[in-house]
């Protein structure tokens, strides 16, 4: 079994990279809806300081670069979280970043982290990524797969700068925790 | 029960009641305590529970946001330092088992959620609580406990009831064997001298009064009824004494009045036997010189002088005769009886044979219906006491056909009873005292045969020196029986 585990990772990884278009978006469209609960239910653990409202009534939600969600996020928009009220908004430049709670980096993204990253230091915003190694990069929440489960990591580090406390609870489901924020050594 | 009780000391009893009613009422109150305490503690611990089941309900709550059962899992584990748990788990919010933890191995969980709260089952108590996050359900957490800790509970407590009401008991047995004194220290007290009152009969003995409370009361009662009983009791001794002093001087009075009679009797009996003996003699000089007279000079005396000489003559001899009864009467109070077993039926025979031809002549019938006893008498004095009688009944009978009986019936009550009895003239009853006085004859000087009336005199006093009594029962006319007693006691030895 260990040895089938040991074998089965990379052929896995080969698979997903030479998977057809069809196939890969049946699988990604649940995926997707999974986050996309995912990015609404991370509200509600996660504090925001109170000023980091400007209308107190919404909670916005912004989905920076490509959508992969597909509409799916557009469900939870309307929710109420701590008398919040979610607001999904889509941009393509990090110029309007500070009336956003959550930033969601699409994975079209993946070149500007580092920009990306350094224009929110300072803000409380929370950021999440959908790309490997984004929270080493300072994003402060990122999707990875687990099988076809979807799990997260998380960057206290970069939590903490930003003034954003996480809910332990939250921190408990983390696959893995990063304490260091802003880049990688020798990145 | 109760009557076998009242077998026990009062000692034991007052200490039994002591005992009793401690130990009732401990058992009692400690039951109580013990029941209130489980009831609470029972309440504590489904209160404990809930909020323990709260507190995994509020880290579970982003293990189900961001269905991870793993993580849940994990957080459900950290339960286990906590060893009364034996069994937790999380459902989701559509009543599906999320995950799960178990003590052991083989430990069950029910396939969905039951309503919220806590409540005993009969081997565990168990918890369903929701839930929660901002508001929103999102499962239900459940939790099983053991009830060991009850049972510790539970036990300890029954522990110190038991240690309480052992100590308890002691200090009550203690403080009841000392105390239960002042109550049957005093009744014990009284006993002992009630005791030897009734014991010793000696009444002026005392109870000693401890105490001011009814027992002193009784304690009182008591020495007073004592000396009621000791006053009587000395009336009583001084009244007897009296009495007996009474007794003795009537006696004294008695026995020298009798002493100052048998001496007159005696002085009487020698007067008597003297008199008549001193007077036989100048008798017989009258009665021999008489005689002389008669012979010599017969021939020169007419016919009324030799009359009156007759006359003389026989006055002599009948005075000789009364003076021989006087001396046989006054001999009878002068002489020792002489008592020997007596054959009465030998008696009787030779008296009758003796008068068998007067009997005959008299053409009168004597019968004896059964033979006499044997009694202890003098033999020739109750010859003579049947002798007279025999002769009195042969004499005083006018009947042509004359009959004597010669009898006698067994007295329960004392010496037997024999009796002489005819058919002939009878006695008037104003006369029945008067037949015994001597000389007394209730009929002309020739009449019935003559005799001189001393008789049944003697007869009474052969009687009475065997301390024995005569009576008579008579109608006139028809006949006359005498009965009479010798000796009292077994006349026939």
């Amino acid at each position: 079994m260990a040895l089938l585990r040991r074998a089965g990772l990379p052929a896995l990884l080969l698979a997903l990279l030479l998977a057809v278009p069809g196939m890969a978006s049946a699988q990604t469209a649940e995926e997707y809806e999974v986050k996309a609960a995912f990015l609404y239910n991370f509200a509600k653990f996660v504090d925001w300081p109170p000023e980091s409202f400007p209308d107190p009534n919404s909670l916005k939600i912004c989905v920076l670069g490509d959508d992969p969600f597909g509409g799916s996020l557009q469900t939870v928009a309307g929710e109420q979280v701590g008398g919040h009220k979610l607001q999904v908004v889509r941009m393509d430049s990090t110029s309007r970043l500070a009336g956003c709670q959550i930033l969601f980096i699409s994975r079209s993204e993946r070149e500007h982290i580092k920009e990306i990253v350094t224009a929110v230091k300072g803000s409380p915003v929370l950021t999440v990524g959908d790309t490997q190694k984004f929270a080493d990069d300072g994003v402060i929440i990122n999707f990875i797969l687990e099988g076809s489960k979807v799990r997260f990591e998380i960057n206290t580090g970069s939590a903490e700068r930003a003034g954003i406390r996480i809910s332990s609870k939250l921190l408990q489901l983390a696959k893995r925790i990063v304490t260091a924020p802003g880049v990688r050594p020798g990145f | 029960m109760l009557r076998r009780l009242q077998r026990v000391p009062i000692h034991q009893k007052l200490m039994l009641i002591a005992l009793l009613t401690t130990g009732g009422a401990l058992l009692l109150a400690g039951s109580a305590i013990i029941y209130f305490n489980v009831v609470r503690f029972k309440e504590e611990m489904k209160r404990d529970l809930a909020s323990f089941a709260d507190v995994f309900a509020g880290s579970s709550t982003a293990a189900l946001t961001f269905q991870d059962p793993k993580t849940a899992t994990e957080i459900l584990r950290s339960v286990s330092p906590r060893t009364s748990i034996v069994a937790i788990a999380l459902y989701d919010n559509k009543g599906h088992l999320f995950a799960h933890w178990g003590r052991d191995a083989g430990v069950t969980f029910p396939p969905a959620p039951g309503p919220d709260g806590s409540r005993f089952t009969q081997s565990a108590l168990v918890a369903f609580r929701p839930v929660l996050l901002q508001e929103e359900r999102l499962g239900t957490i459940y939790l099983r406990s053991n009830l060991k800790e009850l049972h510790d509970r539970v036990w300890t407590q029954a522990l110190t009831v038991g240690f309480v009401f052992l100590a308890s008991g002691i200090v009550a047995l203690l403080l009841s064997s000392w105390l239960q004194r002042l109550i049957s220290g005093p009744i014990l007290a009284l006993a002992g001298t009630a005791r030897a009152v009734s014991e010793r009969r000696d009444y002026s003995i005392r109870a000693d009064r401890r105490s001011t409370d009814e027992l002193g009361i009784l304690v009182d009662a008591f020495n007073d009824m004592l000396n009621q009983i000791q006053r009587r009791d000395s009336e009583l001794q001084e009244a007897k004494e009296a009495l007996e002093e009474r007794v003795r001087e009537r006696t004294r009075e008695l026995e020298q009045r009798n002493e100052e009679l048998n001496q007159s009797n005696k002085e009487l009996d020698d007067f008597a036997y003297i008199a008549s003996h001193d007077l036989k003699e100048p008798l017989r000089g009258i009665h021999n010189f008489s005689s002389f007279l008669i012979e010599d000079y017969s021939a020169k005396l007419d016919d009324e002088g030799r009359s009156k000489l007759d006359t003389l003559m026989r006055l002599t001899r009948r005075m000789e005769t009364l003076i021989d009864s006087l001396l046989q009467f006054s001999r009878l109070g002068r002489v020792d009886l002489a008592v020997d077993r007596v054959n009465l039926n030998e008696i009787v025979d030779e008296i009758l044979d003796s008068l068998a031809i007067s009997l005959k002549e008299d053409r009168v019938q004597a019968r004896v219906p059964r033979p006499l006893p044997i009694v202890r008498a003098d033999r020739v004095r109750v010859g003579e006491i049947f002798y007279n009688l025999i002769v009195n009944a042969m004499k005083y009978n006018d009947k042509a056909d004359k009959w004597i009986e010669i009898g006698w019936r067994e007295n329960p009550a004392g010496p037997p009873v024999f009796y002489v009895r005819d058919n002939g003239i009878g006695i008037p009853e104003k006369h029945h005292e008067a037949v015994f006085r001597i000389f007394k004859r209730l009929h002309g000087r020739d009449k019935y045969g003559g005799g001189t009336g001393a008789g049944l005199t003697i007869v009474r006093k052969i009687i009475e020196r065997h301390h024995g009594r005569i009576w008579l029962e008579s109608s006139a006319g028809e006949g006359t029986t005498f009965y009479f007693t010798l000796e009292e006691g077994d006349v026939r030895a």
